[in-house]
Protein backbone atom coordinates (compact mmCIF):
# COMPACT_ATOMS: atom_id res chain seq x y z
CA UNK A 1 0.00 0.00 0.00
CA UNK A 2 1.71 3.60 -1.19
CA UNK A 3 0.36 6.59 0.45
CA UNK A 4 -1.56 8.39 -1.23
CA UNK A 5 -0.43 11.11 -4.05
CA UNK A 6 -3.02 13.48 -2.57
CA UNK A 7 -1.89 13.54 1.23
CA UNK A 8 1.28 14.34 0.33
CA UNK A 9 0.05 17.71 -2.04
CA UNK A 10 3.39 17.76 -4.64
CA UNK A 11 2.35 13.92 -5.98
CA UNK A 12 1.14 13.40 -9.77
CA UNK A 13 -2.37 14.88 -10.81
CA UNK A 14 -3.25 12.75 -13.08
CA UNK A 15 -4.30 9.31 -13.99
CA UNK A 16 -1.16 7.37 -15.09
CA UNK A 17 1.14 9.09 -13.19
CA UNK A 18 -1.40 7.96 -9.95
CA UNK A 19 -1.03 4.58 -11.12
CA UNK A 20 2.84 4.66 -11.82
CA UNK A 21 2.89 6.34 -8.31
CA UNK A 22 0.58 3.07 -7.05
CA UNK A 23 2.88 0.84 -9.38
CA UNK A 24 -0.49 -0.08 -10.93
CA UNK A 25 0.98 1.23 -14.46
CA UNK A 26 0.14 -1.29 -16.86
CA UNK A 27 2.60 -0.57 -19.28
CA UNK A 28 6.38 -0.06 -19.19
CA UNK A 29 7.13 3.39 -20.02
CA UNK A 30 8.14 4.36 -23.70
CA UNK A 31 12.04 5.10 -22.72
CA UNK A 32 12.17 0.58 -21.65
CA UNK A 33 15.33 -0.95 -23.04
CA UNK A 34 13.88 -2.92 -26.12
CA UNK A 35 15.31 -6.56 -26.02
CA UNK A 36 16.01 -8.90 -29.22
CA UNK A 37 16.40 -8.13 -32.75
CA UNK A 38 14.65 -5.19 -34.11
CA UNK A 39 12.20 -7.18 -36.22
CA UNK A 40 10.22 -4.71 -38.68
CA UNK A 41 6.47 -4.39 -37.14
CA UNK A 42 4.53 -6.32 -38.97
CA UNK A 43 0.77 -5.48 -39.35
CA UNK A 44 -0.78 -8.63 -37.78
CA UNK A 45 -3.63 -6.95 -36.37
CA UNK A 46 -5.72 -9.16 -37.09
CA UNK A 47 -9.57 -8.07 -37.36
CA UNK A 48 -11.48 -5.43 -38.88
CA UNK A 49 -13.19 -1.86 -37.26
CA UNK A 50 -14.60 0.28 -39.05
CA UNK A 51 -16.07 4.14 -38.14
CA UNK A 52 -17.91 6.00 -40.48
CA UNK A 53 -20.21 9.42 -39.72
CA UNK A 54 -24.05 9.12 -40.67
CA UNK A 55 -27.07 11.82 -40.93
CA UNK A 56 -27.74 11.31 -36.98
CA UNK A 57 -23.82 11.15 -35.56
CA UNK A 58 -21.48 8.12 -35.87
CA UNK A 59 -21.32 4.66 -36.59
CA UNK A 60 -19.01 2.21 -35.25
CA UNK A 61 -18.46 -1.63 -35.63
CA UNK A 62 -16.17 -4.26 -34.93
CA UNK A 63 -16.05 -7.69 -36.25
CA UNK A 64 -15.89 -10.68 -33.46
CA UNK A 65 -13.20 -13.01 -34.44
CA UNK A 66 -10.35 -13.13 -32.49
CA UNK A 67 -7.33 -15.10 -34.13
CA UNK A 68 -3.35 -16.27 -32.85
CA UNK A 69 -1.70 -17.11 -36.00
CA UNK A 70 -4.04 -18.80 -38.45
CA UNK A 71 -6.08 -20.71 -35.38
CA UNK A 72 -9.40 -18.74 -34.68
CA UNK A 73 -9.35 -18.43 -30.88
CA UNK A 74 -12.70 -16.99 -30.18
CA UNK A 75 -15.57 -16.06 -32.63
CA UNK A 76 -17.83 -13.63 -29.88
CA UNK A 77 -15.05 -10.94 -28.57
CA UNK A 78 -16.03 -7.57 -28.43
CA UNK A 79 -14.00 -5.09 -30.40
CA UNK A 80 -15.89 -1.76 -29.88
CA UNK A 81 -15.30 -0.56 -25.82
CA UNK A 82 -17.59 2.31 -24.45
CA UNK A 83 -15.39 4.92 -23.13
CA UNK A 84 -17.96 7.34 -21.36
CA UNK A 85 -21.25 8.81 -22.33
CA UNK A 86 -20.53 9.24 -25.93
CA UNK A 87 -17.47 8.07 -26.72
CA UNK A 88 -16.00 4.49 -28.03
CA UNK A 89 -12.29 3.09 -29.05
CA UNK A 90 -12.38 0.11 -31.04
CA UNK A 91 -9.70 -1.63 -30.84
CA UNK A 92 -7.83 -3.40 -33.87
CA UNK A 93 -4.67 -5.16 -32.58
CA UNK A 94 -3.21 -7.62 -29.38
CA UNK A 95 -6.43 -7.45 -27.18
CA UNK A 96 -4.49 -7.83 -23.95
CA UNK A 97 -3.13 -4.33 -24.46
CA UNK A 98 -6.02 -2.90 -25.91
CA UNK A 99 -8.52 -3.65 -23.30
CA UNK A 100 -6.00 -2.46 -20.77
CA UNK A 101 -5.84 0.92 -23.00
CA UNK A 102 -9.19 1.39 -22.41
CA UNK A 103 -9.64 0.70 -19.42
CA UNK A 104 -6.90 3.58 -18.69
CA UNK A 105 -8.82 5.56 -20.81
CA UNK A 106 -12.03 4.88 -18.80
CA UNK A 107 -10.89 5.48 -15.83
CA UNK A 108 -8.65 8.73 -16.50
CA UNK A 109 -11.73 10.43 -17.97
CA UNK A 110 -13.63 10.08 -14.95
CA UNK A 111 -11.04 10.50 -12.85
CA UNK A 112 -10.01 13.83 -14.62
CA UNK A 113 -13.80 14.75 -14.03
CA UNK A 114 -14.04 13.90 -10.55
CA UNK A 115 -10.85 15.64 -9.64
CA UNK A 116 -11.04 18.86 -11.86
CA UNK A 117 -15.08 19.21 -11.70
CA UNK A 118 -15.28 19.73 -15.11
CA UNK A 119 -15.48 17.19 -18.16
CA UNK A 120 -12.04 16.60 -20.08
CA UNK A 121 -11.98 18.34 -23.46
CA UNK A 122 -12.37 16.50 -26.60
CA UNK A 123 -8.35 17.40 -27.00
CA UNK A 124 -8.05 16.28 -24.12
CA UNK A 125 -9.04 12.83 -24.70
CA UNK A 126 -7.98 12.41 -28.04
CA UNK A 127 -4.63 12.80 -26.79
CA UNK A 128 -5.01 10.81 -23.65
CA UNK A 129 -4.72 8.09 -26.17
CA UNK A 130 -2.33 9.25 -28.43
CA UNK A 131 -0.26 8.75 -24.97
CA UNK A 132 -0.84 5.27 -24.14
CA UNK A 133 -0.08 4.46 -27.74
CA UNK A 134 3.34 6.38 -27.18
CA UNK A 135 3.94 4.91 -23.95
CA UNK A 136 3.57 1.37 -25.54
CA UNK A 137 6.01 1.98 -28.06
CA UNK A 138 8.03 -0.63 -26.24
CA UNK A 139 5.93 -3.35 -26.68
CA UNK A 140 4.98 -2.90 -30.52
CA UNK A 141 9.05 -2.99 -31.10
CA UNK A 142 9.04 -5.97 -29.86
CA UNK A 143 6.01 -7.60 -31.79
CA UNK A 144 4.05 -8.04 -28.89
CA UNK A 145 1.77 -5.00 -27.90
CA UNK A 146 0.49 -3.54 -31.36
CA UNK A 147 -2.58 -1.20 -30.85
CA UNK A 148 -4.74 0.70 -33.82
CA UNK A 149 -7.19 2.17 -32.30
CA UNK A 150 -10.09 4.32 -33.79
CA UNK A 151 -11.81 6.57 -31.61
CA UNK A 152 -15.36 8.25 -32.02
CA UNK A 153 -17.14 10.66 -30.11
CA UNK A 154 -19.91 12.91 -30.45
CA UNK A 155 -18.91 16.53 -29.90
CA UNK A 156 -21.11 17.87 -27.85
CA UNK A 157 -19.79 21.62 -27.51
CA UNK A 158 -19.39 21.86 -31.71
CA UNK A 159 -22.69 19.59 -32.40
CA UNK A 160 -20.94 17.37 -34.82
CA UNK A 161 -19.70 14.05 -34.94
CA UNK A 162 -15.82 13.11 -35.07
CA UNK A 163 -13.75 9.71 -36.03
CA UNK A 164 -10.24 9.68 -35.19
CA UNK A 165 -7.21 6.71 -35.87
CA UNK A 166 -3.87 6.44 -35.10
CA UNK A 167 -0.91 4.70 -35.86
CA UNK A 168 0.91 2.48 -33.30
CA UNK A 169 3.09 5.40 -32.25
CA UNK A 170 0.54 7.45 -31.14
CA UNK A 171 -0.03 9.76 -34.30
CA UNK A 172 -3.91 11.06 -34.41
CA UNK A 173 -5.57 11.40 -37.85
CA UNK A 174 -8.72 13.02 -37.95
CA UNK A 175 -11.30 11.26 -40.67
CA UNK A 176 -13.08 13.67 -42.96
CA UNK A 177 -15.80 10.80 -43.51
CA UNK A 178 -14.35 7.25 -42.69
CA UNK A 179 -11.93 5.12 -40.94
CA UNK A 180 -10.75 1.96 -41.22
CA UNK A 181 -7.93 -0.60 -39.54
CA UNK A 182 -7.21 -4.66 -38.88
CA UNK A 183 -6.35 -6.77 -41.55
CA UNK A 184 -9.53 -6.49 -43.40
CA UNK A 185 -9.45 -3.16 -43.25
CA UNK A 186 -8.27 -2.41 -47.39
CA UNK A 187 -11.57 -3.95 -48.50
CA UNK A 188 -13.42 -2.18 -46.07
CA UNK A 189 -12.10 1.66 -47.09
CA UNK A 190 -12.73 0.29 -50.78
CA UNK A 191 -16.40 -0.23 -49.88
CA UNK A 192 -16.93 3.17 -47.84
CA UNK A 193 -15.15 4.86 -50.62
CA UNK A 194 -17.34 3.71 -53.18
CA UNK A 195 -20.17 4.38 -51.31
CA UNK A 196 -19.40 7.78 -50.33
CA UNK A 197 -18.16 8.45 -54.02
CA UNK A 198 -20.37 6.65 -56.12
CA UNK A 199 -23.49 5.86 -54.49
CA UNK A 200 -26.52 7.56 -54.41
CA UNK A 201 -25.99 9.49 -51.39
CA UNK A 202 -22.70 9.80 -49.52
CA UNK A 203 -22.36 8.30 -45.92
CA UNK A 204 -23.29 11.18 -43.91
CA UNK A 205 -26.86 11.29 -45.13
CA UNK A 206 -27.58 7.79 -44.60
CA UNK A 207 -30.27 7.20 -41.87
CA UNK A 208 -29.61 5.15 -39.10
CA UNK A 209 -31.35 1.70 -41.00
CA UNK A 210 -28.86 2.49 -43.71
CA UNK A 211 -25.84 3.10 -41.95
CA UNK A 212 -25.81 -0.21 -40.02
CA UNK A 213 -26.79 -2.74 -42.66
CA UNK A 214 -24.01 -0.63 -45.10
CA UNK A 215 -21.84 -1.37 -41.80
CA UNK A 216 -23.05 -5.31 -42.27
CA UNK A 217 -21.70 -5.59 -45.44
CA UNK A 218 -18.61 -3.43 -44.91
CA UNK A 219 -17.79 -6.26 -42.61
CA UNK A 220 -18.99 -9.35 -44.69
CA UNK A 221 -17.26 -8.45 -47.95
CA UNK A 222 -13.95 -7.97 -45.67
CA UNK A 223 -14.32 -11.56 -44.18
CA UNK A 224 -14.78 -12.79 -47.63
CA UNK A 225 -11.01 -12.22 -48.25
CA UNK A 226 -9.71 -12.21 -44.49
CA UNK A 227 -9.42 -15.45 -42.91
CA UNK A 228 -8.96 -13.29 -40.06
CA UNK A 229 -12.38 -11.23 -40.32
CA UNK A 230 -15.55 -12.78 -38.67
CA UNK A 231 -17.87 -10.92 -41.14
CA UNK A 232 -21.91 -12.63 -40.62
CA UNK A 233 -21.98 -15.85 -39.15
CA UNK A 234 -25.66 -15.95 -40.08
CA UNK A 235 -25.62 -19.93 -39.06
CA UNK A 236 -24.40 -19.76 -35.60
CA UNK A 237 -26.40 -16.54 -35.51
CA UNK A 238 -23.10 -14.56 -34.54
CA UNK A 239 -23.56 -10.68 -36.31
CA UNK A 240 -20.61 -7.83 -35.57
CA UNK A 241 -20.85 -5.10 -33.06
CA UNK A 242 -22.39 -2.07 -34.23
CA UNK A 243 -22.74 1.29 -32.17
CA UNK A 244 -24.13 4.34 -32.84
CA UNK A 245 -23.20 7.71 -31.04
CA UNK A 246 -25.72 10.21 -31.45
CA UNK A 247 -25.93 13.75 -29.09
CA UNK A 248 -28.49 11.70 -27.02
CA UNK A 249 -25.27 9.12 -26.19
CA UNK A 250 -24.25 5.17 -27.34
CA UNK A 251 -26.96 2.95 -28.99
CA UNK A 252 -26.22 -0.61 -29.46
CA UNK A 253 -27.97 -2.09 -31.73
CA UNK A 254 -29.57 -5.77 -30.37
CA UNK A 255 -28.47 -8.89 -32.61
CA UNK A 256 -32.25 -9.78 -33.96
CA UNK A 257 -32.30 -6.48 -35.29
CA UNK A 258 -29.39 -6.69 -36.95
CA UNK A 259 -30.33 -10.35 -38.53
CA UNK A 260 -33.83 -8.87 -39.40
CA UNK A 261 -31.84 -5.69 -41.41
CA UNK A 262 -29.42 -8.23 -42.66
CA UNK A 263 -31.81 -11.09 -44.28
CA UNK A 264 -34.09 -8.22 -45.46
CA UNK A 265 -31.40 -7.14 -47.75
CA UNK A 266 -29.79 -10.07 -49.43
CA UNK A 267 -29.85 -10.84 -52.70
CA UNK A 268 -32.02 -12.90 -53.93
CA UNK B 1 6.68 20.24 27.51
CA UNK B 2 4.83 17.36 25.60
CA UNK B 3 7.34 14.51 26.95
CA UNK B 4 4.42 14.77 30.06
CA UNK B 5 1.10 13.14 29.59
CA UNK B 6 -1.16 15.60 31.09
CA UNK B 7 0.19 18.35 28.87
CA UNK B 8 0.17 16.08 26.03
CA UNK B 9 -3.80 15.71 26.75
CA UNK B 10 -4.13 19.43 27.11
CA UNK B 11 -2.61 20.21 24.19
CA UNK B 12 -5.27 17.76 22.89
CA UNK B 13 -7.78 19.53 23.95
CA UNK B 14 -6.91 22.99 23.14
CA UNK B 15 -6.26 21.97 19.36
CA UNK B 16 -10.01 20.41 19.90
CA UNK B 17 -11.34 23.56 20.85
CA UNK B 18 -9.50 25.19 17.73
CA UNK B 19 -10.79 23.59 15.52
CA UNK B 20 -14.06 23.11 17.03
CA UNK B 21 -13.84 26.93 16.70
CA UNK B 22 -13.14 27.31 13.18
CA UNK B 23 -15.99 24.15 11.83
CA UNK B 24 -18.13 26.59 14.08
CA UNK B 25 -20.16 28.57 10.95
CA UNK B 26 -20.07 25.36 8.90
CA UNK B 27 -23.24 25.34 6.82
CA UNK B 28 -25.19 22.32 6.93
CA UNK B 29 -25.04 19.63 4.83
CA UNK B 30 -27.79 17.22 4.34
CA UNK B 31 -28.33 13.67 2.61
CA UNK B 32 -31.29 11.47 1.93
CA UNK B 33 -32.30 8.29 1.19
CA UNK B 34 -34.72 8.41 -1.08
CA UNK B 35 -37.22 6.35 -3.54
CA UNK B 36 -34.89 6.85 -6.75
CA UNK B 37 -31.55 6.86 -4.51
CA UNK B 38 -29.75 9.40 -2.47
CA UNK B 39 -29.99 13.44 -2.02
CA UNK B 40 -27.33 15.58 -1.00
CA UNK B 41 -28.21 18.95 -0.81
CA UNK B 42 -26.75 22.32 1.06
CA UNK B 43 -26.96 25.84 0.81
CA UNK B 44 -23.31 27.85 0.03
CA UNK B 45 -22.10 31.30 -0.64
CA UNK B 46 -18.51 31.02 -1.90
CA UNK B 47 -17.50 27.40 -3.02
CA UNK B 48 -18.61 24.37 -3.78
CA UNK B 49 -19.31 21.62 -0.62
CA UNK B 50 -20.73 18.40 -2.43
CA UNK B 51 -18.90 16.37 -4.98
CA UNK B 52 -18.48 12.97 -6.81
CA UNK B 53 -16.10 10.22 -5.65
CA UNK B 54 -16.35 6.97 -7.26
CA UNK B 55 -19.42 5.64 -9.11
CA UNK B 56 -21.65 5.42 -5.83
CA UNK B 57 -19.59 7.58 -3.38
CA UNK B 58 -20.36 11.33 -2.82
CA UNK B 59 -18.54 13.81 -0.38
CA UNK B 60 -20.02 16.72 1.10
CA UNK B 61 -17.48 18.28 3.43
CA UNK B 62 -16.95 21.25 5.69
CA UNK B 63 -14.17 23.15 6.99
CA UNK B 64 -10.79 24.33 5.96
CA UNK B 65 -10.99 24.74 1.84
CA UNK B 66 -7.54 24.03 1.72
CA UNK B 67 -7.80 20.61 3.77
CA UNK B 68 -10.93 19.70 2.01
CA UNK B 69 -9.57 19.39 -1.33
CA UNK B 70 -6.57 17.17 -0.09
CA UNK B 71 -8.92 15.01 1.96
CA UNK B 72 -11.43 14.74 -1.54
CA UNK B 73 -8.26 14.02 -4.11
CA UNK B 74 -7.14 11.31 -1.71
CA UNK B 75 -10.41 9.76 -1.45
CA UNK B 76 -11.07 9.58 -5.46
CA UNK B 77 -7.05 8.66 -5.97
CA UNK B 78 -7.83 5.94 -3.44
CA UNK B 79 -11.45 4.72 -4.87
CA UNK B 80 -9.90 4.96 -8.50
CA UNK B 81 -7.00 2.93 -7.93
CA UNK B 82 -8.85 -0.05 -6.26
CA UNK B 83 -11.65 0.12 -9.17
CA UNK B 84 -8.37 0.13 -11.56
CA UNK B 85 -6.70 -2.83 -10.06
CA UNK B 86 -9.63 -4.51 -8.71
CA UNK B 87 -13.37 -4.08 -9.85
CA UNK B 88 -15.38 -0.94 -9.38
CA UNK B 89 -17.66 -3.57 -7.42
CA UNK B 90 -14.56 -3.90 -4.67
CA UNK B 91 -15.08 0.22 -3.63
CA UNK B 92 -16.55 0.16 -0.35
CA UNK B 93 -16.65 3.32 1.64
CA UNK B 94 -16.29 1.66 4.71
CA UNK B 95 -13.00 0.17 3.79
CA UNK B 96 -12.05 3.85 2.20
CA UNK B 97 -12.93 5.73 5.72
CA UNK B 98 -11.79 2.95 7.93
CA UNK B 99 -8.25 1.82 6.31
CA UNK B 100 -7.11 4.95 4.86
CA UNK B 101 -8.76 8.28 5.61
CA UNK B 102 -9.39 7.84 9.54
CA UNK B 103 -5.78 6.64 10.27
CA UNK B 104 -4.46 9.80 7.97
CA UNK B 105 -7.13 12.36 10.37
CA UNK B 106 -5.79 10.70 13.43
CA UNK B 107 -2.25 10.82 12.65
CA UNK B 108 -2.76 14.46 11.53
CA UNK B 109 -4.25 15.26 14.78
CA UNK B 110 -2.45 14.03 17.45
CA UNK B 111 0.63 14.89 16.10
CA UNK B 112 0.52 17.89 17.73
CA UNK B 113 3.91 19.88 16.10
CA UNK B 114 1.79 19.40 12.14
CA UNK B 115 -1.16 21.18 11.16
CA UNK B 116 -4.37 18.67 11.76
CA UNK B 117 -7.26 18.63 9.16
CA UNK B 118 -9.72 21.49 9.77
CA UNK B 119 -12.74 19.37 8.03
CA UNK B 120 -15.48 17.73 8.79
CA UNK B 121 -16.63 15.26 5.86
CA UNK B 122 -20.24 13.36 5.45
CA UNK B 123 -19.67 10.03 2.90
CA UNK B 124 -22.82 8.80 0.99
CA UNK B 125 -22.84 5.32 -0.85
CA UNK B 126 -25.84 4.17 -2.54
CA UNK B 127 -26.34 0.58 -1.87
CA UNK B 128 -26.07 -2.06 -4.30
CA UNK B 129 -29.39 -3.80 -5.11
CA UNK B 130 -31.05 -4.34 -1.98
CA UNK B 131 -28.33 -3.80 -0.41
CA UNK B 132 -28.90 -0.71 2.37
CA UNK B 133 -27.49 3.54 1.53
CA UNK B 134 -24.48 4.21 3.90
CA UNK B 135 -23.81 7.68 5.52
CA UNK B 136 -20.72 7.65 7.26
CA UNK B 137 -19.38 10.88 9.11
CA UNK B 138 -15.65 11.69 9.20
CA UNK B 139 -14.07 13.81 11.93
CA UNK B 140 -10.95 16.00 11.63
CA UNK B 141 -9.89 13.29 14.86
CA UNK B 142 -10.59 10.59 12.64
CA UNK B 143 -13.43 9.38 14.56
CA UNK B 144 -15.64 7.84 12.65
CA UNK B 145 -19.96 7.44 13.10
CA UNK B 146 -22.15 5.65 10.14
CA UNK B 147 -26.21 5.39 9.87
CA UNK B 148 -26.26 2.17 12.33
CA UNK B 149 -28.08 -0.60 10.79
CA UNK B 150 -25.79 -2.77 12.71
CA UNK B 151 -24.13 -2.71 16.32
CA UNK B 152 -27.13 -2.40 17.71
CA UNK B 153 -28.36 0.41 16.64
CA UNK B 154 -31.68 1.05 14.50
CA UNK B 155 -30.64 1.91 10.37
CA UNK B 156 -30.91 5.39 9.35
CA UNK B 157 -31.63 6.70 5.79
CA UNK B 158 -30.19 9.58 6.26
CA UNK B 159 -26.84 11.26 7.25
CA UNK B 160 -26.16 14.75 8.52
CA UNK B 161 -23.07 17.43 9.22
CA UNK B 162 -23.03 20.91 10.41
CA UNK B 163 -20.51 23.09 12.23
CA UNK B 164 -21.76 22.75 15.44
CA UNK B 165 -23.12 19.37 17.56
CA UNK B 166 -26.46 20.80 18.54
CA UNK B 167 -27.27 21.60 14.15
CA UNK B 168 -26.58 17.91 14.09
CA UNK B 169 -28.40 16.59 16.74
CA UNK B 170 -31.40 18.45 16.17
CA UNK B 171 -31.13 17.81 12.61
CA UNK B 172 -31.16 14.05 13.27
CA UNK B 173 -33.92 14.43 15.60
CA UNK B 174 -35.92 16.17 12.97
CA UNK B 175 -35.30 13.43 10.47
CA UNK B 176 -36.13 10.53 12.57
CA UNK B 177 -39.56 11.92 12.46
CA UNK B 178 -40.26 11.77 8.85
CA UNK B 179 -40.42 8.69 6.65
CA UNK B 180 -38.56 9.43 3.40
CA UNK B 181 -37.38 6.22 1.71
CA UNK B 182 -40.46 6.24 -0.58
CA UNK B 183 -40.42 9.83 -1.68
CA UNK B 184 -40.28 11.47 -5.11
CA UNK B 185 -37.28 13.83 -5.78
CA UNK B 186 -39.10 16.85 -5.35
CA UNK B 187 -40.27 15.59 -2.24
CA UNK B 188 -37.23 14.82 -1.03
CA UNK B 189 -35.71 18.01 -2.21
CA UNK B 190 -38.80 19.95 -0.21
CA UNK B 191 -37.42 17.92 3.42
CA UNK B 192 -33.75 18.21 2.88
CA UNK B 193 -34.37 22.15 2.57
CA UNK B 194 -36.63 22.21 5.86
CA UNK B 195 -33.52 20.01 7.35
CA UNK B 196 -31.10 22.21 6.60
CA UNK B 197 -33.08 25.09 7.73
CA UNK B 198 -33.69 23.36 11.36
CA UNK B 199 -29.49 22.92 11.24
CA UNK B 200 -29.07 26.18 9.84
CA UNK B 201 -31.34 27.82 12.72
CA UNK B 202 -29.42 25.57 15.02
CA UNK B 203 -26.36 26.97 14.33
CA UNK B 204 -27.21 30.60 16.05
CA UNK B 205 -29.54 29.31 18.70
CA UNK B 206 -28.49 28.12 22.61
CA UNK B 207 -27.52 24.95 22.90
CA UNK B 208 -30.72 23.42 24.35
CA UNK B 209 -33.15 25.91 22.22
CA UNK B 210 -36.31 23.44 20.97
CA UNK B 211 -36.69 22.54 17.50
CA UNK B 212 -38.31 25.42 15.64
CA UNK B 213 -41.87 24.94 14.26
CA UNK B 214 -42.62 24.36 10.64
CA UNK B 215 -43.47 28.20 9.90
CA UNK B 216 -40.38 29.10 11.45
CA UNK B 217 -37.53 27.15 8.99
CA UNK B 218 -39.93 27.87 6.11
CA UNK B 219 -39.27 31.66 6.64
CA UNK B 220 -35.33 30.93 8.01
CA UNK B 221 -34.82 28.70 4.29
CA UNK B 222 -36.72 31.56 1.86
CA UNK B 223 -34.76 34.14 4.02
CA UNK B 224 -31.24 32.28 3.06
CA UNK B 225 -32.26 31.23 -0.37
CA UNK B 226 -32.74 34.55 -1.82
CA UNK B 227 -28.64 35.34 -1.08
CA UNK B 228 -27.39 31.85 -1.29
CA UNK B 229 -27.04 29.20 -4.53
CA UNK B 230 -28.53 26.12 -3.79
CA UNK B 231 -25.98 22.82 -4.00
CA UNK B 232 -27.43 19.35 -4.80
CA UNK B 233 -26.24 16.08 -6.53
CA UNK B 234 -28.14 12.67 -6.51
CA UNK B 235 -26.94 8.98 -6.48
CA UNK B 236 -29.11 7.57 -9.02
CA UNK B 237 -30.09 3.88 -8.77
CA UNK B 238 -30.93 3.29 -12.08
CA UNK B 239 -28.34 5.88 -13.54
CA UNK B 240 -27.26 4.31 -17.61
CA UNK B 241 -24.04 4.09 -17.07
CA UNK B 242 -21.87 2.82 -13.95
CA UNK B 243 -21.02 6.52 -12.64
CA UNK B 244 -24.21 7.27 -10.48
CA UNK B 245 -23.66 10.77 -9.66
CA UNK B 246 -25.76 13.43 -10.92
CA UNK B 247 -25.25 17.51 -9.76
CA UNK B 248 -28.74 19.12 -10.10
CA UNK B 249 -28.69 22.40 -11.20
CA UNK B 250 -29.35 25.60 -8.60
CA UNK B 251 -32.30 26.86 -11.04
CA UNK B 252 -33.94 23.08 -11.31
CA UNK B 253 -33.39 23.30 -7.77
CA UNK B 254 -35.14 26.36 -7.02
CA UNK B 255 -38.65 25.90 -9.18
CA UNK B 256 -39.37 23.23 -6.84
CA UNK B 257 -38.60 24.89 -4.01
CA UNK B 258 -40.31 28.37 -4.53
Amino acid sequence: MHTPAALSGNGPTDFPGILRHHGLAPQPPAHTPVTGHHSPVTPTHATTILAFKFADGVLVAGDRRATAGNVIMYDRADKVLEIDRHSLMAIAGVPATAWEMARVLEHSFHFFRRTQLAEMSLEGKVRALSKLLRDNLGLVLQGVGVVVPIFATFDTAAGIPRVYFYDPMGAQFEAADFAATGSGSPAVRAVLHHENTYARKPLRKLKAPEAVLLALRALDTAAESDSATGGVDRRARVFPIVKLITRKGIETLPESKLARLYKANLAD
Amino acid sequence: MHEEPFRWVEAIANRREYIEDQLAPGSPIVALGFRDGILLFTLSRERQKIFEIYDRIALGGIGHPGDLERLRLTAIELASTEGFARSADDVALRRLANYSLSPALKAAFEQIYGPPFLARLLFAELGRGAAPNLFLRLDYDGSIRTNGGSFARTFEDFGVIAGKQNAITQMESFLRAQKHSGLSLADTLHLAARTWSVGHLALSAEPDAALPDAARAEEHLREQLAHASVEAAVLEKDAPLAATYRALADDEVRAILL
